[in-house]
């Protein structure tokens, strides 16, 4: 059911859109903005907002694969238990997510998860705060598409409220980071933080565009 | 700033901040109530409280414990007669026994948050604490019936 | 009622004293053995290794010198005694064998003899003393025997409205000789076996008191780890030890040979390696930190012609080639009964199915730990093992310590499973205390213990059944085998209840070590034999259990062969009132249900599950059990065996499997070896007993095996598949 919503509001955005950006239309892009609206808030940040769509999709593209690796994805599931693995399956014990994001009762995401690795193959990874998006923000990543991922991450409602300077700075959040510091044995993003780093902002500051599927 | 405190006692910690406080407690204060199962916090015999939280001793280093409270099955209670233990015993749970430190810990903080729990609260609360002998039919009892005992006492 | 016949030697038996400070103290032999090391020495003196104390005030003492890991012995078995001594429970306390030097003869606990063999001899032990008791009472009184009667713990002259307690004549009882002949309870008196007696050991338990012999301390005493190969078929050739001796709290590091080369091992001598590693430290976590510092150089297999060792290092996926391979060649046979070559030649439809289960890990929650303090002229232990008579004569020669200098105390064992039967973990400990000079607490990690071995060895079997062109069963034929051992049992069901059978047997070696594991062979040839039925009755379009009643009729009424190991009453009897109850017991929706039988440690067993899907894994929502253990002692504590046997049984016939590439153990530890969990476990859990009047048997063992049948026939009934290969649920993130 829920999909199935989402699904109709992407269409329904999705139509100006790319009438507006008639000439892209061979490659099928979208504006992850139903309207210019957010960045343009901020005078200081707007002024390095360029509307370039080849290059904003091109950098999604980047973002878009560290978003969906197991890394980034685990902790950002569809449904309320965190996921595991380089196979992203379940979490053993099926911790749930919690109001707060911060696990419940005796399943609280830091009675086992420490600020930092432990030590081992298959240990419990740590980061300062280790927690997952709570429950009134869920900021799904698991199974969104590029259209998806890139309107929610730039729609205060969804993202946090988060305006384009505080989606620039989550790019060095710690548990964003801890991503490239995962601890042994498991797979890191498919780019390096920087190269992220810079895709993100590229993305973002380009007019958040993204490839139509 | 070098102390802890434990089950309402002070004590100095003059070992490796890197130490679990598993070890600390069984090796330097003699409480042994919390158990080594697997030290890779997926067992949960090692559950203890720290700041009220059911942490697992076996990867919580002293560094995060120094400065805070911890309670050990030991502390638990005064006279055991915590009503998880009352429940533990009138059920009759164990059978090899060494786990259910850690589940009683466990169990104390769903207790504690969620006063009449439901089945389902206990499969999220508890899913982190194994028992090869297989009593979590009891252990769920008795769960149900330390909710009973505990809002009896009011 | 079946009467009891004891064959005791009473002059050895049983022996009465004055206890100093007054009252009775009446010592006498419980053979708490092994059934065979037992039956082989009944000739040696009797051991009078246990004792009822009853003190002036009332008190009643029972001590109990059986190993407790689980399964409540060491509340269940005094209960027998106090029966017949006739004393309120509340009344009894029970000691634990602990320092207990010199009665070492025969305590194991395990195949689910303790019940069975502790029987008679507790009960005369209790008659007895309860005889004397009125003896006594008899004389003080002046009046005949036969006119008093007791009443929880107290005597009576009723007719002259006379009162005693036993504590006021306990003190005269023990001056009085041992009766010879005593008249037991009948079942219809008894008053506290078949009630339900708490854990004599809860309090201690709930409020995290040591029990445990990791939790053991002694002044001095220092810690100790083993390093081991990490893959089976190699030996240590040297270690690397610089970066360790320069860490913090670490005394010595150094290698061991637990056994001298030309020691004869004995039964219970498993032991993985010839030569380990041990890091000798001052606390746990110091120790365990230089652990990940060492390196161990390796030799290459060492397997060859001579030792019959596999001269290559095993995997996982050879192994199942070469079981398979093993399961289309000839094979030895131990049973033939009937012309089963020919009824499989006329056979109108032959169905045939193969199944197979992994290596697994007994996962005692307690991983293996010892204390041992050795000196030069004597050794003083502290060890969770379920077998001390046996490691005390392989103590005795690793150590060159006379046996009765060698005291070992027995812990509380943090589950056994079969595990605690070895005890290469004790004779580690001594040979590091003997080389240090010191008292030491050698502690396994998780991942030592899960990867040393003595596992559940891997097995397969292959089913075929002969049908004629009515569809009638006319031949039955097994062939099953194992890594390094077979699981056959060629006498029992359905052996017997089919004209044309045939048993036979293969084994393949291998440098993983094996053991005991809850239920040996049984827990696998249970699973393939129960699915096989089901699947063949399914063919035939009988009621599976309609089919197992059919073939137990013919068992009974017509036996095929001269020796079949079941008593078919008794096993259709388990069957039927699960029938009866399982009419009873409503299928959730969307769920299938399963149904097993088994006999095995000589109880009948029987187990349903209902299994329904949920976060798309098989999940056992209610089951249901029914036990003919004969009478049964403690009925709380026995329905918690059952409920963990059948959870046990579930979590292990869905997720548990230890894998091996290149003789290296792939899992070691929780985070890989899956196991059952509090919201996976079934929430409803029925257990019901067959009443009768029979001696009782085994709890611990006997449902375990029939629980992975009833799992396999539920997923069949939810999902139309067959489940042929344990685990049943595939583990994410591996190929097997």
């Amino acid at each position: 059911m829920k999909i199935d919503k989402e699904k109709k509001e992407i269409t329904k955005f999705r139509l100006p859109v790319t009438l507006s950006v008639i000439g892209l239309f061979l490659i099928g892009i979208v504006s992850a903005f139903s309207d210019d609206a957010h960045y343009t808030e901020n005078k200081e940040i707007a002024v390095l907002v360029k509307k370039d769509s080849a290059r904003s999709v091109h950098a999604f593209k980047k973002v878009y694969a560290v978003l969906q690796s197991p890394r980034c994805m685990n902790c950002h599931p569809s449904g309320d238990i965190p996921l595991q693995g380089d196979d992203s399956r379940l979490h053993a014990m099926f911790p749930k997510r919690g109001a707060d994001g911060k696990g419940i009762l005796a399943m609280k995401c830091t009675n086992c998860h420490q600020a930092e690795n432990s030590a081992g193959l298959k240990t419990p990874p740590g980061s300062p705060d280790w927690h997952l998006p709570p429950a009134n923000m869920k900021m799904v990543f698991q199974g969104r598409s590029a259209p998806e991922l890139a309107k929610q991450l730039v729609d205060l409602k969804q993202n946090g409220n988060k305006d384009l300077k505080a989606l620039i700075a989550h790019a060095d959040d710690g548990l964003v980071k801890w991503g490239w510091n995962p601890g042994e044995g498991r797979t890191l993003p498919p780019i390096s933080h920087a190269e992220f780093k810079e895709a993100w902002i590229t993305w973002l500051t380009n007019g958040a565009y993204a490839p139509a599927q | 700033m070098n102390s802890i405190r434990i089950n309402k006692k002070e004590y100095t910690v003059d070992v490796d901040k890197e130490m679990p406080l598993l070890w600390f407690l069984r090796d330097y204060v003699g409480l042994t109530g919390a158990k080594y199962g697997c030290g890779v916090a997926q067992c949960g015999a090692c559950v203890v409280h720290l700041d009220g939280e059911a942490v697992r001793a076996c990867v919580t280093k002293m560094k995060r414990a120094i400065g805070k409270e911890v309670t050990t099955i030991e502390g638990l209670s005064e006279n055991g007669d915590h009503p998880l233990q009352l429940a533990w015993k009138d059920v009759d749970v164990p059978q090899c026994g060494y786990c259910h430190a850690g589940q009683i810990m466990s169990a104390a903080v769903l207790l504690r948050e969620r006063p009449t729990p439901t089945d389902q609260d206990i499969d999220d609360a508890m899913a982190g604490n194994i028992c090869r002998c297989g009593t979590y039919s009891r252990i769920r009892k008795a769960i149900h019936q330390a909710a009973e005992l505990q809002k009896q006492k009011g | 009622m079946k009467a009891d016949k004891t064959t005791l030697d009473r002059r050895s038996f049983l022996k009465a004293a004055l206890l100093a400070g007054g009252g009775l103290i009446l010592r006498f032999n419980w053979p708490v053995g092994n059934a065979v090391a037992a039956e082989k020495d009944h000739t040696a003196p009797a051991t009078l290794n246990s004792y009822i104390k009853i003190h002036p005030d009332g008190r009643v003492t029972l001590f109990n010198p059986n190993p407790e890991f689980g399964q409540n012995v060491k509340t269940s078995l005094p209960m027998i005694l106090a029966e017949e001594l006739d004393v309120s429970w509340d009344s009894v306390q029970v000691e634990q064998a602990d320092f207990f030097p010199e009665h070492f003869e025969r305590q194991f606990t395990g195949g689910s003899q303790s019940i069975r063999r502790a029987w008679p001899i507790l009960r005369t032990a209790g008659a007895t003393a309860r005889q004397m008791l009125m003896l006594a009472a008899a004389q003080r009184w002046s009046v005949p025997l036969d006119e008093i009667s007791t009443a929880t713990g107290s005597l009576y002259h009723k007719q002259s409205n006379l009162k005693l307690s036993y504590g006021e004549v306990a003190s005269a009882a023990a001056q009085i000789p041992v009766p010879k002949n005593v008249r037991l309870k009948t079942v219809a008196d008894f008053k506290i076996i078949g009630s339900s007696k708490r854990n004599v050991e809860i309090d201690n338990i709930v409020t995290g008191k040591p029990l445990f012999t990791s939790d053991y301390k002694k002044e001095g005493m220092l810690i100790a780890m083993i390093v081991h190969p990490a893959s089976f078929g190699r030996e240590i050739t040297s270690i690397d030890d610089r970066a360790v001796r320069q860490m913090p709290g670490i005394k010595d590091v150094f290698t061991i040979e637990p056994l001298l080369r030309d020691y004869k091992k004995n039964g219970f001598d498993v032991f993985s390696y010839g030569q380990i590693a041990v890091i000798v430290g001052n606390s746990t976590w110091e120790v365990m930190q230089a652990k990940k510092k060492l390196i161990l150089q390796l030799s290459g297999p060492t397997g060859n012609a001579q030792n019959g060792k596999p001269d290559f290092l095993e995997s996982t996926g050879r192994h199942y080639a070469a079981m398979e391979q093993a399961s289309t060649q000839p094979a030895q046979v131990k049973r033939r009964d009937g012309d089963p070559e020919s009824a499989f030649k006329t056979a109108a439809r032959i169905i045939e199915r193969t199944y197979t289960a992994p290596f697994l890990v007994h996962n005692t929650m307690e991983p293996v730990s010892c204390f041992a303090d050795v000196r030069a002229d004597h050794a003083e232990l502290y060890a969770p093992i379920q077998a001390p008579e046996f490691i005390t004569k392989t103590l005795s020669a690793r150590l060159g310590l006379p046996k009765e200098k060698i005291k070992i105390n027995l812990a509380r064992m943090g589950g056994g499973f079969g595990l605690r039967a070895y005890g290469h973990h004790v004779v580690e400990a001594a040979v590091i205390s003997q080389k240090i000079q010191a008292p030491v607490k050698l502690m396994y990690t998780r991942e030592d213990e899960t990867t040393y071995g003595i596992y559940r060895p891997s097995y397969s079997a292959t089913y075929r059944a002969a049908l004629d062109e009515n569809n009638q069963l006319i031949g039955f034929h097994i062939k099953a085998g194992g890594i390094p051992e077979s699981p056959l049992h060629e006498n029992r069901f359905p052996a017997g209840a089919i004209e044309n059978y045939l048993a036979e047997t293969w084994s393949i070696p291998s440098a993983i070590t094996v053991g005991a594991f809850r239920a040996p062979g049984s827990n696998f040839i249970a699973c393939a034999e129960q699915s096989f039925l089901d699947e063949l009755a399914y063919e035939m379009k009988k009621d599976p259990l309609d089919f197992r009643l059919e073939l137990l009729k013919r068992a009974k009424e017509r036996p095929v062969g001269q020796r079949n190991d079941y008593d078919a009453d008794r096993y259709a009897g388990v069957i039927q009132l699960l029938k009866d109850k399982a009419a009873n017991l409503a299928r959730p929706a969307r769920t299938g249900r399963g149904t097993a039988a088994y006999f095995c440690h000589n109880t009948y067993a029987a187990a349903l599950v209902d299994i329904g899907v949920k976060n798309n894994e098989p999940y056992v929502t209610q089951a249901l059990a029914v036990m003919d253990c004969g009478i049964v002692i403690n009925k709380d504590a026995a329905i918690n065996m059952a409920e963990g046997a059948l959870i046990d049984g579930i979590g292990n016939a869905l997720y548990g499997e230890q894998l091996f590439k290149d003789g290296v153990p792939l899992k070691s530890n929780f985070n890989t070896y899956r196991m059952i969990r509090m919201h996976e476990a079934p929430a409803k859990i029925e257990v019901h007993f067959v009443e009768n009047q029979d001696n009782p048997t085994g709890m611990g063992e006997p449902l375990f095996p029939p629980t992975f049948g009833a799992v396999a026939n539920a997923l069949f009934d939810h999902t139309g598949k067959r489940y042929y290969r344990q685990p049943f649920v595939k583990q994410s993130g591996e190929k097997s």
